[in-house]
């Protein structure tokens, strides 16, 4: 944790530049999580590149969410998780002990399973993220932002004339996107999606999945699905698990048409999971 | 033929009703007769309050009773004056009541608050799993040792306090029974409270921590807020058993009639009134008597509706996030 103010600063300036830089922008390496006794994770490694989309699929239990809520330490959350490894972001690894986790967030924002709004109006749901980071000191900057971020979640057309009306009075899809627009709002390098369309309609899937080709522009995207089609759609990269084993990982094209080992191609094929 | 097969035999009806026994029925009987016991108790208490409530108002004028600012009954007891406009004003009662019960959730509300907060957000599990039963514990001390709390320690305190410092306080006061009653409030606001912040979903936490909000940040700016209609039920719950709280403010707040708001002052409550009316030997038709029956439904009436009102918010908070 850093307490000095000047010095997270400057931290922050020199993630940023890294960031900025090209080669992968996360690295996992070896990375394995217990539960308690239980391994959930053995020996992740698995880069990812800049503004790309990578889907991360598997049966069920297989340990994606585990391994995507490695990458912005929510797992620190959970009292009996134990992470082993590194994950470097911006040739920083982010288990180092002076790793302050609420930078470490605002680099790396998640989106989760559930459209989870805060109670809140959908003005003050984006807002939120800036106004914790004071990275906007004026009423019109955040004006801005927020209506920014609402126009990169595709949204903002359906609800700038009501952006004092409660979040969570929106259909289901449209408070997936809100989430996603709180979630850009900070303009974090990586985005996280946990199974982002699970609890939505075809539609709304449909509208989400379009709009995270558009993002890929501007971040870098990990998605978990359970969905092998919308793997194929939305992302460049795919990496396959099974049993807590990263077993496969390449282009999106090379893992769906010629899959090299056997528990993809059943997994892909329908016979597992 | 297997058994699935024989139950499905051409010409019997596979939904027959079948004989459910003796058993189910005394079963049956025997709750429901339970419910109407206790229904019908509650509607012959109501009853028996509002008619002797309407004998009362037949010898006072209701207006009288409501907004008159002089109570005292013992005068109107004797020849001749029974009735007599003024003696049954309630309002110095009333006052007297909502002073105490303000004075108790001014402390109840902070302390009940904090440590609901502490317990639901901050303490380990450690530390919850002595400190809420330690807490719940203040829920069992019968309300009788508040009063004598308050009137053997809070209210000398609060006297000599004030001699000290110049004042001349009654050792009676509204103030000492308001903290007395407010402490033993406070674990009903906590477990309330604490039930209420518990039941803000995970989810939100997780999108305020995943934003990089600190545990502290989240606390304030997404839980509590989410949290306010539930808590704000749970104080008006807190507050409607403040009102109807008899033992404390009769051993610690006194008899005298004052129509006042200095909490250092002595007053009375509808509680403490309806004790003082009943308690002896009493004729049952005379006004002084009667009058407690119109005490007591006005007192039923007002927790009532703020228990309606509490339960209702409270409820609505919990579907808001099933
Ligand atoms: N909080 C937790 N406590 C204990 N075990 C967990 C927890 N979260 C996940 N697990 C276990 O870790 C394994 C991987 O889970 P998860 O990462 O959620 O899988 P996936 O997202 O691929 O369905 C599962 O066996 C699951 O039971
Ligand atoms: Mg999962």
């Amino acid at each position: 944790m850093l307490n000095n103010s000047v010095e997270s600063e400057k931290k922050m300036a020199e993630v940023e530049t890294a960031l900025n830089s090209d080669g992968p922008i996360i690295q996992a390496k070896d990375v394995s999580v217990f539960y308690g006794e239980k391994q959930a994770l053995f020996d992740v490694n698995l880069d990812f590149e800049k503004n790309q989309v990578t889907s991360l699929i598997g049966p069920s239990g297989c340990g994606k969410s585990t391994f995507l809520r490695c990458i912005n330490r929510m797992n620190d959350l959970v009292d009996i998780a134990r992470v082993k490894g590194e994950i470097i972001i911006a040739n920083q690894d982010i288990y180092a002990k002076d790793v302050d986790v609420v930078a470490l967030r605002a680099h790396v924002g998640m989106v989760f399973q559930k459209p989870n709004p805060f109670p809140k109006s959908i003005y003050d749901n984006v807002a939120y993220g800036p106004r914790i980071h004071k990275t906007v000191s004026t009423k019109d900057e955040m004006d801005y932002v927020v209506e920014r971020s609402l126009k990169r979640a595709g949204l903002w057309d359906e609800v700038s004339d009501r952006l004092d009306q409660p979040g969570n009075g929106l259909s289901g899809g449209q408070q997936q996107r809100l989430c996603i627009a709180r979630a850009i709002a900070i303009e974090p390098q990586v985005v996280l999606m946990d199974e982002p369309c699970s609890a939505l309609d075809p539609i709304a899937t449909a509208v989400v999945e379009e709009l995270i080709d558009e993002l890929r522009e501007r971040f870098t995207i990990i998605i978990v699905t359970h969905s092998m089609q919308q793997a194929a759609r939305v992302s460049q990269k795919t990496a396959f698990f099974h049993l807590g084993n990263l077993v496969e990982h390449g282009d999106t094209d090379q893992i769906f048409t010629n899959p090299q080992d056997d528990r993809t191609e059943n997994y892909i094929t329908g016979r597992i999971g | 033929m297997s058994d699935f097969q024989s139950k499905f035999a051409v010409g019997v009806n596979p939904f027959a009703r079948q004989s459910k026994g003796f058993g189910n029925a005394a079963i049956m009987f025997v709750l429901i007769a339970c419910s109407c016991v206790a229904i019908l108790v509650t509607v012959g208490i109501v009853m028996s309050l509002i008619f002797e409530t309407i004998r009362f108002f037949e010898q006072v004028p209701i207006l009288d009773f409501l907004f008159g600012t002089h109570w005292s009954p013992q005068t109107a007891l004797t020849a001749d004056v029974v009735g007599s406009s003024g003696a049954f004003g309630a309002v110095p009662l009333i006052t007297g009541t909502l002073l105490i019960s303000f004075i108790a959730m001014c402390i109840a509300t902070p302390l009940g608050l904090a440590s609901a907060v502490y317990l639901a957000e901050f303490a380990g599990p450690k530390v919850r799993s002595f400190a809420k039963p330690l807490l719940e514990m203040l829920a069992g001390i019968p309300s009788v040792v508040y009063g004598f709390f308050a009137a053997l320690t809070i209210a000398p305190f609060i006297r000599n306090s004030g001699s000290a410092a110049g004042f001349d306080i009654s050792s009676e006061s509204a103030l000492a029974a308001g903290i007395a009653m407010g402490i033993m409030v406070v674990p009903l606001v906590s477990s309330l409270s604490d039930d209420v912040i518990n039941s803000v979903p995970q989810s939100l936490r997780d999108a305020s921590l995943g934003l990089g909000a600190t545990h502290a940040e989240t606390v304030r700016k997404v839980v509590l807020p989410a949290a306010v209609p539930g808590i704000a039920g749970s104080l008006l719950l807190a507050t409607s058993s403040a009102i109807g709280e008899t033992m404390i403010v009769v051993m610690a707040a006194g008899l005298a009639a004052n129509l006042t708001l200095n909490p250092f002052e002595a007053v009375t409550t509808v509680t403490v009134q309806i004790v003082t009316l009943l308690t002896g030997d009493q004729e049952f038709d005379s006004a002084k008597t009667l009058s407690a029956f119109a005490l007591g439904l006005f007192l039923f009436v007002i927790t009532l509706a703020l228990n309606v009102i509490a339960l209702k918010i409270v409820n609505h908070f919990k579907e808001q996030y099933d």
